[in-house]
């Protein structure tokens, strides 16, 4: 009997059992450990001039109008001229210093993609027309994750002779002129396409949960159509789609991807992210104060943004108390004025928004790309060479081998996190499960710097430290950052998963006589598995697609660099190998749609991709 | 042989944040015995349950099984099964494996687990059923599966919580049945909780009738039924009459007590409150004139036919008291509205304090 108060009280259990403190504190110290700690610990950096504590960097950034620039400069749209006398509208976006930049380009980002997010989600739970199964499978394809590739096609779609144009000015005559989209404008107009599914699938969530009868009541009391869906189906789903939004919002904040794509044009670099990156690249090896403090902003808005959410939600989690009866989910054929809307607008929208992918595929298998619509010239040339090269195939076995390290790892974290926290009510709970899912709150460039003055401070001259120019091996840091960063994913599921096995079946089986080890891994294990797989499917592929840490503290030493850093270095580097990138990308689409559909047939569930909650 | 145990409880008090689900339990569970904890939902009975199976712990107070001390033991070390009632049957394990888990727990050689897996299907009665999973079975099923699972350990103590509330009222009362021939059979302790009244009745050797985390009294199930000592527990036991009235006169044990304008003299009361209640059976109440009786005279409210029984509804000033007869010659000659006699033994009237 060994009864313990601090048991009691931290872990909600009187007896001491060293498996329930293990669930609890493994996960609580590694996180603290690998991503509280390091992140924090650039606070030490941040807030330090001249030996004292001090605001000095923060008072520069905000104070330059570098930074922060009002009014702001430039001009949103430039006319020009071509030497064939056609009119082309430069579309850049204008400056208002980097940090309102990015606050810009990220609101303008939720603001489409909630918005497309929405409609499409809104017509997908309520509608009922032919094609449907098309867009159901199409909303999936921007969420294939092509790191570089996907911006490089999208930013040729706006070029002046890119697909828009072709289409819409060409074939079309919509257009009056040509039109050119670059710089911020380019980037809001990448991350939107490519992040609006996000919102689409917590919005689809929302509405199908929407209990009909909530609706029915309000029609039968006279409410309908646009009146209805504001009234009462737009504020019920509004928690899901805020969650999405949330999302998008802080993706769009720690995007590395579009800016450096767009980076022609010195207008997209002037983001936070870019910044950060830049500057840690061209200032090798120094610890500078300067990009601590852009991190720590960085990191404040993010936590910002998911801290308001979390609250919102919180405080509408509607209980959707159905009482009985039937649950005929409310779909009905569109009106013509309605279907018109679903074949002329958003299908070519959807088009639109996953050409970026069919681009890549393209654009892997053809011999160039420069002025045309679409790619040019056929070739297998740079798949050959991505599956034969051996220092192409060097970056894929890292990155495979980082992954499943890291995958190895969030299973343990997940199991444990989410048994402690499911199973248990100490006041360690609500922490645990806080520190859990903040890793989604943290941009990837700020886990990174963070990790950079951690490794270099505490294991200064060894293969963890990062300054250790030539002696600097990532891989255990690469491990570590996937094994945070796509922690959250993972954890869901497994959470839900334990959610839905009575505590009464563990109970029984220790009432018996088993162990807690006995009764984990012989009862609950087994009746959580497809939850546990899924998760960790999806924290595998997402670690493989892991771009911010791979392309910086990952590039430091190209021998054990992951594969994103490599498309990195060859989309960068001028002698267009943007092929061989693409070839890249689409091994990640095929390693993705392989595990989704492997985890669909396995665990029989649709997979939602990405939530918040 | 199988060691019995005996349990006792020590005010046992448990608490879930604001919540007082116990305030103090004091139980005696002697060897071999059905004992039931009988209440109204909510009161604890199954907070009680799972303190003695060590799956929660009490706030104070301790628990012996014998004269052995486990209040703080794991439930796994404690060897006290508990049927729950959700059955808790294992959805990936066949019933073979369900039954054989604790079995194998205990590291037992192959043959001896098969050989007790054997055993108790045919003690459940379901030989034949070891290849099917859980969900291919009946509510019923399911239920026999679970107290095999349980009898199969050949436990110190068996703990069944509501073990027949998810079964239809037939199937209820033939597992009723079989439950009390395993007991009798294994002769083991067992602790049944319920809220039905009936069927603690029918089951129990000893009962314990609980309110809102309190054992109200505890007895043999005629004990209870015939002697409640409190309202709460005459009132649970079974439709019955409870009549607020006051105690207007007192000579030692015999009292006088009031209601509307009817004085019953001479009844046994020893407690000091006068704010009581006069609780009558139904069914010990007499339409037609009997010998040493109290006559209430009243008229009829109602009439309803049961089938085997018929009630009858008096009005006597604002009272209503219900009288039950087998008998169609009572009932006779009444109308409603109409005049009525009710004739009550007095040593059929039970006089407690007030307490609701
Ligand atoms: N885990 C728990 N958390 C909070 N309250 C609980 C918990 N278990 C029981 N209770 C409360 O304790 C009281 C007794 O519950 P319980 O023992 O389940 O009653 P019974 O089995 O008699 O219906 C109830 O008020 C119930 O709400
Ligand atoms: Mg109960």
């Amino acid at each position: 009997m060994k009864v313990s108060k601090w048991s009691e009280r931290l872990f909600g259990t009187p007896l001491f059992e060293p498996l329930v403190s293990f669930s609890y504190l493994f996960p609580l110290l590694y996180i603290v450990v690998f991503l509280i700690v390091p992140v924090l610990a650039m606070l030490a950096i941040a807030f330090r001039h001249e030996g004292h504590f001090s605001l000095y960097w923060f008072k520069s950034i905000l104070t330059s109008s570098y930074y922060v620039q009002f009014p702001p400069r430039g001009d949103f749209a430039i006319k020009t001229v071509t030497a064939t006398g056609e009119t082309v509208y430069l579309i850049r976006g204008i400056d208002f210093g980097v940090v309102i930049n990015s606050l810009v380009v990220a609101a303008l980002v939720t603001l489409l993609a909630s918005l497309m997010g929405t409609i499409f989600a809104f017509i997908m739970a309520r509608y009922d027309f032919r094609g449907k199964n098309f867009f159901r499978i199409a909303l999936f394809i921007p969420l294939l994750v092509t790191p570089f590739v996907n911006a490089y096609v999208i930013k040729k779609m706006f070029l002046d002779t890119g697909l828009i144009n072709y289409i819409f000015y060409e074939l079309l005559h919509i257009l009056p002129f040509r039109i050119k989209i670059d710089g911020l404008a380019g980037v809001v107009l990448a991350q939107a396409m490519t992040y609006y599914p996000i919102v689409y699938l917590n919005a689809y969530a929302s509405f199908i949960n929407i209990d009909p009868t909530l609706e029915e009541q309000a029609e039968n009391l006279g409410s309908k159509g646009f009146h209805l869906f504001r009234t009462v189906t737009f504020p019920l789903a509004l928690p899901g789609i805020a969650a999405g939004a949330t999302l998008v919002f802080i993706f769009s904040l720690e995007d590395l991807a579009a800016p450096i794509v767009f980076q022609g044009d010195p207008l997209a670099k002037k983001l936070m992210s870019y910044q950060i990156f830049s500057k840690f690249l061209y200032g090798l090896g120094e610890r500078s104060p300067e990009i601590a403090a852009l991190s720590i902003l960085m990191l404040t808005l993010a936590v910002l943004a998911f801290l308001g959410i979390r609250k919102y939600v919180s405080l509408r989690q509607y209980a959707m108390l159905s009482k009985g009866g039937r649950w005929k989910p409310r779909v009905s054929k569109p009106r013509p004025w309605q279907a018109a809307i679903i074949y002329v607008v958003l299908l070519p929208l959807l088009l639109f928004t996953i050409f970026p992918q069919i681009g890549v595929v393209l654009l892997a298998f053809s011999k160039q790309w420069s002025v045309t619509v679409m790619p040019q010239g056929f070739t297998t040339e740079y798949v050959k060479q991505m599956l034969f090269n051996p220092d192409v195939r060097r970056y894929i076995i890292n990155s495979l081998m980082y992954s499943a390290a890291a995958v190895v790892l969030i299973i343990l974290l997940s199991v444990t996190s989410s048994y402690a926290t499911s199973r248990f009510k100490g006041i360690l709970t609500p922490v645990l499960e806080s520190l859990v899912i903040i890793p989604i709150a943290v941009p990837g460039i700020v886990v990174a710097m963070g990790y950079f003055y951690f490794f270099s401070q505490v294991f200064p001259d060894t293969p963890l430290d990062p300054t250790n120019i030539f002696n600097f091996n990532p891989a255990f840091v690469l491990i570590l950052a996937y094994s945070i960063r796509r922690l959250p994913f993972s954890a869901r599921s497994v959470y839900a998963g334990l959610q839905q096995v009575h505590v009464s079946l563990e109970e029984a089986s220790m009432n018996l006589g088993a162990s807690r080890w006995k009764t984990i891994t012989g009862i609950l294990l087994p009746l959580i598995s497809l939850n546990v797989f899924g998760g960790a499917m999806l924290s595998f592929v997402y670690s493989m697609s892991e771009t911010s840490v791979g392309i910086t503290l990952g590039s430091l030493n190209m021998q054990y660099a992951p594969i994103t850093a490599f498309m990195k270095d060859i989309m960068m580097s001028a002698a267009g190998s943007a092929q061989l990138a693409a070839a890249l990308g689409v091994l990640l689409i095929t390693v993705q749609i392989l595990s989704i559909v492997l985890v669909n047939i396995i665990t029989k569930q649709r997979y939602a991709f990405i939530g918040l909650t | 042989m199988r060691k019995l145990v005996e349990v006792k409880l020590e005010n046992i008090v448990k608490t879930f944040g604001e919540t007082v689900a116990l305030k103090g339990i004091d139980l005696h569970i002697k060897h071999g015995e059905l004992f039931t904890l009988l209440g109204p939902s909510g009161c604890g009975k199954s907070t009680t349950l799972r303190i003695i199976a060590g799956l929660d712990f009490p706030d104070s107070g301790r628990i012996f099984f014998d004269d052995q001390e486990v209040t703080y033991l794991s439930s796994s070390e404690r060897g006290a099964v508990l049927v729950f009632q959700n059955y808790a049957l294992w959805p990936h394990m066949t019933v073979y494996d369900n039954i054989a888990y604790g079995l194998k727990i205990r590291k037992l050689p192959k043959e001896e687990i098969e050989r007790k897996v054997k055993w108790a299907l045919q003690l459940v009665k379901l030989e034949g059923f070891e290849d099917r999973y859980p969900t291919q079975l009946s509510g019923g099923q399911q239920q026999r599966v679970a107290i095999a699972r349980a009898i199969v350990v050949e436990p110190k103590l068996l703990l069944l919580d509501e073990p027949l509330s998810n079964l239809d009222a037939k199937l209820r009362l033939e597992m009723r049945s079989e439950i009390r021939r395993i007991q009798r059979e294994l002769g083991i302790t067992v602790l049944y909780v319920t809220h039905d009244q009936e069927e603690a009745m029918a089951i129990s050797d000893r009962i314990a009738v609980m309110n809102v985390g309190t054992v109200e009294q505890i007895g043999t199930p005629r004990e209870i039924y015939e002697k409640p000592k409190t309202e709460f527990v005459a009132s649970f036991m079974g439709k019955t009459n409870v009549i607020p009235a006051k105690v207007v006169e007192r000579h030692g044990d015999k009292v006088t007590v009031e209601f509307e304008h009817f004085r019953l003299e001479g009844l046994t009361y020893t407690d000091k409150s006068d704010k009581v209640v006069i609780v009558i059976r139904p069914e010990r109440i007499s339409l037609h004139p009997i010998e040493n009786a109290v006559k209430l005279e009243g008229k009829v409210d109602l009439i309803e036919y049961y089938g085997f029984f018929i009630e009858v509804v008096g009005m006597f000033g604002e009272t209503r008291i219900i009288a039950r007869t087998i008998s169609d010659k009572d009932v006779m000659g009444l109308r409603p509205q109409g005049p009525v006699a009710f004739y009550i033994n007095k040593d059929d009237i039970l006089v407690l304090p007030k307490q609701l």
